[in-house]
């Protein structure tokens, strides 16, 4: 087993170092070093470009599809995100599900595609794989990463792809986009209020300032509108398991891969939001000083189970859901 | 370059061609189904009854063969398909719930109520019926019903949906995997110059699987020295003394086992599994000597039964095969000789029908043969195999098998089509999640649930009915020396029954079917081929020791599902 995979979920793309398992090869590892050379929040590091890929040359294509095979092979280096991506997805899903019932308990909710029609951004996208159930699921969806080389690769696999490939997704009524832009830069041009649900998974440890990254982020959110988030809890368990035995001690991933300060708990978070407001006279984003109301913000921790194979959500309010890697989400008040 | 490709994957590995075919624009698919065998159908019809999957995916399924046959299949009243199939009530439940069950004729299913299954041997004998299953009473331990009937009924509720493409009368000729950046994808190029690119190529193409080479995945297994040779079988009504014709019978005869399988009042399914030369000799007889010989091997003392076959296969291979009249003359001597008088159960010449009162035990044995119904007698080789894996992957990414793509079994407990139903209620189940979860179908990650149920299930029941094979068929020394003073044969036979009772029950109710009991069987054979040496060297006196645990073992655990 592998003990880094305990903890350590997927790598955003948008994030600086190698990734948490040892590339099999050299030539893998400089690859996927050449490609991470942005770190994130990214606003100066990336040269904006035009969103299609016409500039790219035959080169680029080579290199971006060895990198594409890196992200998208599912017994490498990237295997565990895929694992975990179900995860993330059915807690997104319940989420909706249960707001959508939350208003309006008649409401004719579609439990299958709750993501039908909305306008959904996907933060730090890496090769697409959340992106991509985003928009079968039926959500407009655009997926953005400061990394040049992943937008490229999640834009080549959604080419492959008939299902995606088309504008608009079959019956589902999604789509899928994507771009070469910072969540800052992306609030710049679009403004606030502007997507149903914001999703950046495994990126917040990773950024270098995450208050501001979570602003732009909780901006970009319509009022009444889902921010989810994920990410790893800075405990001591945590650090056993990602930096002291998957980098000291192992040498899975290379030592200063995870910085146990950036690693954000579940409290802070709710803090964050308690204390958060999206304008001078909207209300805060959790209210009350006491148990967070379940329709307001939610923490599920997530836990690999090597028997069966899979990630699992933990129960609300098990004692480990604060340990290591958690989802998180909070809604955006109405009345913003 | 079509048929150099196809050569070159018929003999093995994966041939991933590095030209394209100019002819054909690729059309996309979602699920390519090849095999329009029971697996295959059975997908179909799984997928189409899923509102979600009509919605989200297009699906087609190619076979070889002529679909509209089995389509129109509607034969004569009375005559039966001689490839037929006892489904278990887990496969009976997953197929009422897709709704392919309605449109299975009823009229030509049997249920199998009893079972009698005795060891060929010691005679020692054991019986089952079906409110002795482990979990709950069933009212059917299974149900007989032609492999042509469900098939067709398959089709019917296939009809129903026109989401499903079926392509009939067309081969795939070949499979490579498309060259696009970021995709990979199978290319499958069909006999009539299309070419399908599928986002999961599901092999349902049976034991010679082209999908499965096209994946790169070895199989693991082997020929038994054995065939199954099959029969419509016809016999006077059981009298109104008598229970209707809802029992199987099976003896364990050193050769094989040889199946009785009730269809209706007046008519039966006959598997005898034997050695090839005796299959060979036994489907060159006159039919009436044909039924003589099915009579006798389920009554004679197996020194008779031995006896009769050596004739049979002498006079066969001396090109004069054995007429009635020599087989009546042997027949009688060998009665005599065993004193088995004429008006007994024990023996096989024919009294007339509603002669009143059947003779004492006619119920241990299947009723008497009287004619067999022509052109069904034949017979198919019988093999073990296992893939080592399901699920394909780098060149041969995107594919998965079901049924016997997968895996073969012996029939001895009628499990290979069944197996086969699982496979594909399992991997129905995981597309249809991995659908409502946004997943890409095709994806290892998607598919893995589905190697994960299977497997290891799979691989109990093959290797269950395997050893229960190599014990029954041994003739090594100490086994037979064991069997032949009955020791622990009840025992063994007692394992086999659990195993069957356990997966006579209904799924929904009580989690993975049968699973336990199939262990038990498999352990309990293991164990018992193990000691028997032992139990030689130790004697006759401890005899009933060995394998006990394994009774209680099995009674601990039917108890314990009954609460
Ligand atoms: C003697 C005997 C008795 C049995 N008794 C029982 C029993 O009592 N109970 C039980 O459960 N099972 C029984 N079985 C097993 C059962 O018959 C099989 O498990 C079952 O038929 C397998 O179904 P399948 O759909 O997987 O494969 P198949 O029935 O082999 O179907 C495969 C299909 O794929 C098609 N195909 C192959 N290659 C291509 C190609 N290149 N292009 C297009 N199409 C292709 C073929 O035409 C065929 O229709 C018995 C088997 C034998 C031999």
């Amino acid at each position: 087993m592998r003990l880094s995979s305990l903890c350590h979920g997927a790598f955003s793309s948008t994030y600086a170092r190698a990734p948490f398992q040892l590339p099999t090869s050299l030539a893998a590892r400089r690859a996927l070093t050449r490609s991470y050379h942005t770190n994130y929040p990214a606003q100066n590091a990336y040269v904006p470009s035009t969103s299609s890929g016409s500039t790219v040359n035959q080169d680029e294509i080579a290199h971006f599809s060895r990198l594409s095979s890196l992200w998208w092979d599912e017994h490498g280096e990237f295997g565990q995100l895929h694992k975990m991506n179900p995860t993330r997805v059915k807690f997104i899903r319940g989420k909706l599900v249960e707001s959508a019932l939350e208003d309006d308990l008649n409401a004719n909710v579609d439990e299958i595609r709750p993501l039908k029609g909305k306008a959904v951004l996907d933060v730090g996208c890496g090769g697409g794989v959340l992106s991509e159930s985003l928009a079968r699921l039926g959500g407009i969806t655009l997926g953005i990463d400061a990394s040049h080389s992943n937008i490229q690769i999640a834009s080549m696999h959604a080419a492959a792809d008939p299902a995606l490939r088309s504008r608009t997704i079959g019956h589902t009524g999604g789509s899928l986009e994507y771009k070469h832009t910072s969540a800052e830069d992306l609030l710049r041009e679009h403004g606030p209020n502007s997507f149903d649900v914001v999703c950046s998974m495994e990126v917040l440890e990773h950024v270098n300032n995450p208050r501001s990254f979570l602003d732009s982020c909780a901006q970009l959110v319509k009022p009444g509108g889902y921010l989810f988030l994920s990410t790893i809890a800075r405990t001591p368990l945590a650090y056993f398991l990602t930096i002291f035995m998957a980098e000291d001690l192992l040498r899975f991933v290379a030592p200063g891969t995870h910085t146990y300060s950036k690693y954000v708990n579940p409290h802070e978070l709710e803090e964050f939001f308690r204390s958060y407001k999206s304008s001078l006279t909207g209300r805060n984003w959790i209210t009350g000083n006491g148990p967070i109301s379940r329709v307001q913000a939610e923490t599920r921790g997530m836990m690999y189970v090597p028997w069966r194979g899979e990630w699992v959500l933990l129960d609300r309010g098990s004692k480990w859901a604060e340990g290591c890697n958690y989802l998180f989400w909070v809604r955006k008040p109405v009345e913003a | 370059m079509l048929s150099r490709v196809a050569t070159k994957y018929w003999r093995g590995r994966v041939s991933v061609s590095t030209k394209r075919h100019a002819s054909s624009v690729p059309s996309e698919r979602d699920v390519v189904i090849v095999g329009g065998g029971p697996a295959g159908l059975a997908l179909a019809s799984s997928l189409a009854s899923s509102k979600l999957v009509r919605e989200s995916l297009k699906v087609t399924l190619v076979e070889a063969g002529d679909l509209s046959k089995v389509r129109e299949w509607d034969p004569p009243r009375g005559t039966y398909s001689n490839r037929v199939s006892s489904i278990t009530n887990s496969s009976h439940e997953f197929l009422q719930g897709t709704g392919a069950w309605d449109h299975v004729e009823q009229g030509r299913t049997q249920p199998i109520e009893e079972m009698e299954v005795w060891d060929g041997i010691s005679d020692a004998r054991i019986h089952f019926s079906a409110g002795d299953a482990a979990v709950e009473p069933a009212s059917q331990i299974a149900r007989l019903t032609e492999n042509l009937n469900l098939q067709r009924g398959l089709l019917r509720h296939l009809s129903q949906f026109s989401e499903i493409e079926l392509a009939d009368k067309v081969k795939v000729d070949s499979i490579v995997q498309d060259e696009q950046e970021g995709g990979g994808w199978p290319l499958v190029h069909l006999s009539d110059g299309r070419v399908l690119r599928t986002r999961l190529l599901v092999g349902a193409d049976g034991f010679n699987s082209p999908v499965r080479s096209f994946a790169g995945i070895q199989s693991y297994g082997w020929a038994y020295d054995t065939h199954g040779v099959v029969a419509t079988l016809f016999h006077a009504p059981r009298n109104s003394l008598q229970s209707p014709n809802t029992v199987a019978y099976q003896r364990f005869l050193p050769t094989g086992p040889i199946a009785f399988l009730p269809l209706s009042e007046t008519a039966s399914s006959l598997v005898w599994s034997t050695r090839p030369p005796l299959a060979a000799a036994l489907k060159a007889l006159d039919p009436a000597v044909f039924a003589g010989m099915v009579n006798a091997a389920f009554r004679l003392p197996e020194t008779s039964v031995r006896y009769l076959n050596n004739e049979m296969l002498q006079a066969h291979l001396a090109g004069t095969p054995l007429s009635l009249a020599q087989f009546h003359e042997e027949l009688e001597f060998r009665e005599k000789s065993h004193m088995i008088d004429s008006r007994s159960a024990l023996s096989s010449v024919r009294r007339p029908a509603d002669s009143g009162m059947p003779p004492d035990g006619a119920e241990d044995y299947p009723p008497l043969v009287t004619s067999v119904q022509p052109g069904t007698v034949a017979s198919f080789p019988l093999k073990f195999s296992h893939a080592d894996s399901y699920i394909g992957e780098g060149r041969g990414a995107r594919t998965v098998l079901v049924g016997d793509a997968a895996h073969t079994i012996h029939p001895l407990a009628g499990q290979g089509l069944n197996l086969g139903l699982a496979d594909v209620e399992a991997l129905s189940e995981c597309i249809v999640d991995a659908l409502s979860l946004g997943g890409d179908i095709g994806s290892y990650t998607a598919l893995t649930p589905y190697a994960r149920t299977r497997y290891f299930e799979n691989h109990k029941m093959l290797s269950a009915c395997d050893k229960l094979h190599k014990l029954y068929a041994s003739t090594a020394e100490p086994v037979v020396w064991a069997r032949s003073v009955g020791v622990e044969v009840l025992n063994e036979l007692d394992a086999l029954k659990g195993a069957l009772m356990m997966s006579a029950g209904t799924t929904k109710t009580r989690g993975p079917p049968g699973q336990v009991g199939w262990e038990l069987a498999a352990r309990g054979v293991e164990g018992f081929a193990k000691n028997v040496d032992n139990v030689r060297v130790l004697g006759s006196s401890i005899a009933g020791v060995v394998g006990a645990g394994l009774r209680q073992l099995w009674q601990q655990n039917s108890q314990g599902r009954r609460l």
